[in-house]
């Protein structure tokens, strides 16, 4: 499969004005998309990626570092018709309606009116947002906005759909439904770049993630290879026993005991003696499996900088 | 072209909607309606006197209104963050650039045509004339206005709103006081290497003392077309060339 997004040792820094001082945003970013893929864009506040987002879509230009969207170098005009934009903080002309403002930036993308009348309906009931309202966007609530937002980078049927922080504002039904249609973006053959705080929701919506921090890549790769400790299973018991603790310790890596089952991870070759540990405790065995941290150990683990 | 269009309704939409924006305008027409304090002079004299003084108003509100109006583009967009969900569509800086520019311009047009609409029926009800000519005298104060405007869009790819605003205060004070006085003292005082750099400057220097005819439409002669059609070119020329500017700074901005 192709690359839809890629970067190349891209770096971009800031200078304010007057001062001489550079604020290095992003330095020597690599990464690439797959075509067809969800793919996720993690950091803490200030790593750097609304940057690179806005060189993703030639809003910023990268002091150094070469980069092609969709084929095309960065910054194309023709590339962003068939790219999806949600911004950090969707900010529209408070004084259109929904419709107007959709038809307004439907005309930008280069649809005609009756398109644009038809996918508008469909998209702002998609979001949840009332069709025909005269509430301008100015009185819309903060999830509101982000919900037209989303119905806005929708409009002109992206084949790539960049979405900045897509579930901040929205209530918990608002984050599930927000869930539901980035997943059905991809059933529907799209690509969609996200960047988020939720890493609940990364981790449930994304094939791949590259983690930044201060504007460098710390980890990137398939969700699966990365959050698979390699060599380390988690043996799970039903049932809890106070000796639990003393006899797994010296062989397991943790055990811990939750809602009366006993969930230890241990080191692959010593598997079978755990399970035999376990039935003298007279505990049953309910599921062996590879260990899996998760992201937010992941996350943690990198920007940190340890491990856990 | 399509997307030029779509930016400049939006402008034009975007302006009429701003309060501060009417309370200018209404301020200046306020202004154009008691301007003839002047009940002994005969009845020629009214005219010259009328049409003369309101020209004189609607150039000063046409360049405030310039101001007002071409600095609440850019730095308005960038600070609201509107700018993202257009420059992230099939819309390139230069259309925008321009296509909001023309907005401004649209919209400067559209007031002074009201206005000159204005002091023309003033100007039926109280003497009883019909005095078209105002028209020739709006269309150089709309002129001038496209050159402030082009100055201060120019301005705000660089700096913010205030800075942009004093600069446009200063420039239009220097635009009008460069004849007569500022050649005299500059241009031909001065010797040598200076000599030349004040030449220059005085050439760069756009003349807007050209574009106040409400002398000339006072009387009711107004001016030849020979002279419309120089000042037209003239301020086609400075607009150009402060777009041309403009856009060559925000084409490299970072937003
Ligand atoms: N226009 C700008 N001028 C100067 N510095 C900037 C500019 N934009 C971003 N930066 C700096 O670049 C760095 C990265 O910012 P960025 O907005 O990309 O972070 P982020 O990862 O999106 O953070 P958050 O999670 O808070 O949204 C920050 O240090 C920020 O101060
Ligand atoms: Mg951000």
């Amino acid at each position: 499969m192709d690359n839809v997004i890629l970067l190349e040792n891209i770096r971009k820094t800031f200078r304010s004005p007057m001062l001489r001082i550079k604020r290095t945003a992003i330095s020597d970013l690599s990464l690439g998309v797959r075509e067809n893929s969800i793919f996720g864009l993690l950091g803490p506040n200030g790593a750097g990626k609304t940057t690179t987002l806005k060189v993703i879509l030639g809003l910023v230009s990268p002091d150094s570092g070469t980069g092609n969207v969709l084929g095309k170098p960065l910054g194309s005009k023709s590339t962003r018709a068939r790219i999806g934009f949600l911004p950090e903080q969707p900010y529209f002309y408070g004084f259109m309606t929904a419709e107007k403002a959709m038809m307004f930036y439907g005309h930008l993308a280069g649809l005609d009116t009756e398109t644009i009348r038809n996918r508008s309906e469909k998209l702002l009931s998609l979001v949840g947002l009332p069709i025909g309202s005269h509430l301008t966007l100015e009185k819309y609530s903060k999830g509101m906005l982000q919900r037209f937002g989303i119905a806005q980078a929708l409009l002109n049927d992206p084949d790539l759909v960049i979405m900045d922080e897509p579930s901040s504002g929205l209530d918990p039904v608002g984050q599930k439904e927000i869930r539901e249609i980035i997943i059905s973006l991809k059933e529907r053959g799209k690509t969609v770049f996200l960047s988020s705080h939720q890493l609940s929701e990364v981790e449930s919506v994304c094939d791949s993630v590259s983690i930044i921090n201060s504007g460098r890549a710390v980890a990137q790769g398939q969700l699966d290879d990365l959050l698979e400790v390699k060599g380390v299973s988690l043996v799970t018991f039903t049932g809890e026993s106070e000796r639990a603790q003393k006899v797994f310790s010296p062989l397991a890596r943790k055990v811990h005991t939750e809602n009366g089952k006993t969930h230890v991870e241990v080191d692959a070759d010593k598997v079978y003696e755990i399970i035999t540990s376990g039935k003298e405790l007279g505990l049953y065995l309910q599921t062996v499996g590879p260990f899996r941290k998760t992201l937010e150990d992941l996350f943690m683990e990198i920007v940190r900088g340890q491990e856990i | 072209m399509r997307n030029i269009a779509f930016l400049a309704l939006n402008v034009i939409a975007d302006s009429f909607r701003k309060k501060i924006f009417y309370v200018v305008f209404l301020f200046g027409l306020a202004m154009l309606a008691p301007s003839p304090l002047l009940p002994s002079f005969e009845l020629g004299l009214q005219l010259e006197f009328l049409r003369d003084v309101s020209l004189s108003l609607t150039s000063l509100f046409g360049a405030v209104l310039a101001v007002i109006v071409a600095v609440a583009q850019l730095p308005v967009e960038i600070e609201k963050k509107t700018i993202y969900n257009i420059l992230s569509k099939p819309v390139s800086r230069l259309e925008y650039y321009v296509g909001k520019f023309l907005g401004v311009i649209a919209t400067l047009a559209i007031i002074l045509i009201v206005m000159g609409i204005e002091i023309i029926l003033l100007i039926y009800f109280r003497l009883k004339t019909f005095s078209p000519i105002v028209f020739e005298g709006i269309f150089l104060v709309f002129l001038e206005s496209c050159v402030i405007a082009g100055f201060c869009y120019f301005l705000t790819t660089f700096a913010s709103i205030p800075v942009s605003v004093l600069a446009a205060i200063f420039f239009y004070v220097l635009c009008h006081v460069k004849t007569g006085y500022l050649y005299e003292k500059l241009v031909e005082d001065a010797s040598g290497a200076l000599r030349i750099i004040a030449w220059s400057v005085y050439y760069l220097i756009p003349n807007l003392e050209n574009y106040n005819v409400s002398q000339q439409v006072g009387y009711g002669h107004g001016v030849p077309f020979g002279y419309v059609a120089r000042v037209f070119s003239y301020a086609l020329l400075f607009t150009a060339l402060f777009i041309f500017l403009g856009y060559n700074v925000f084409r490299r901005k970072d937003l």
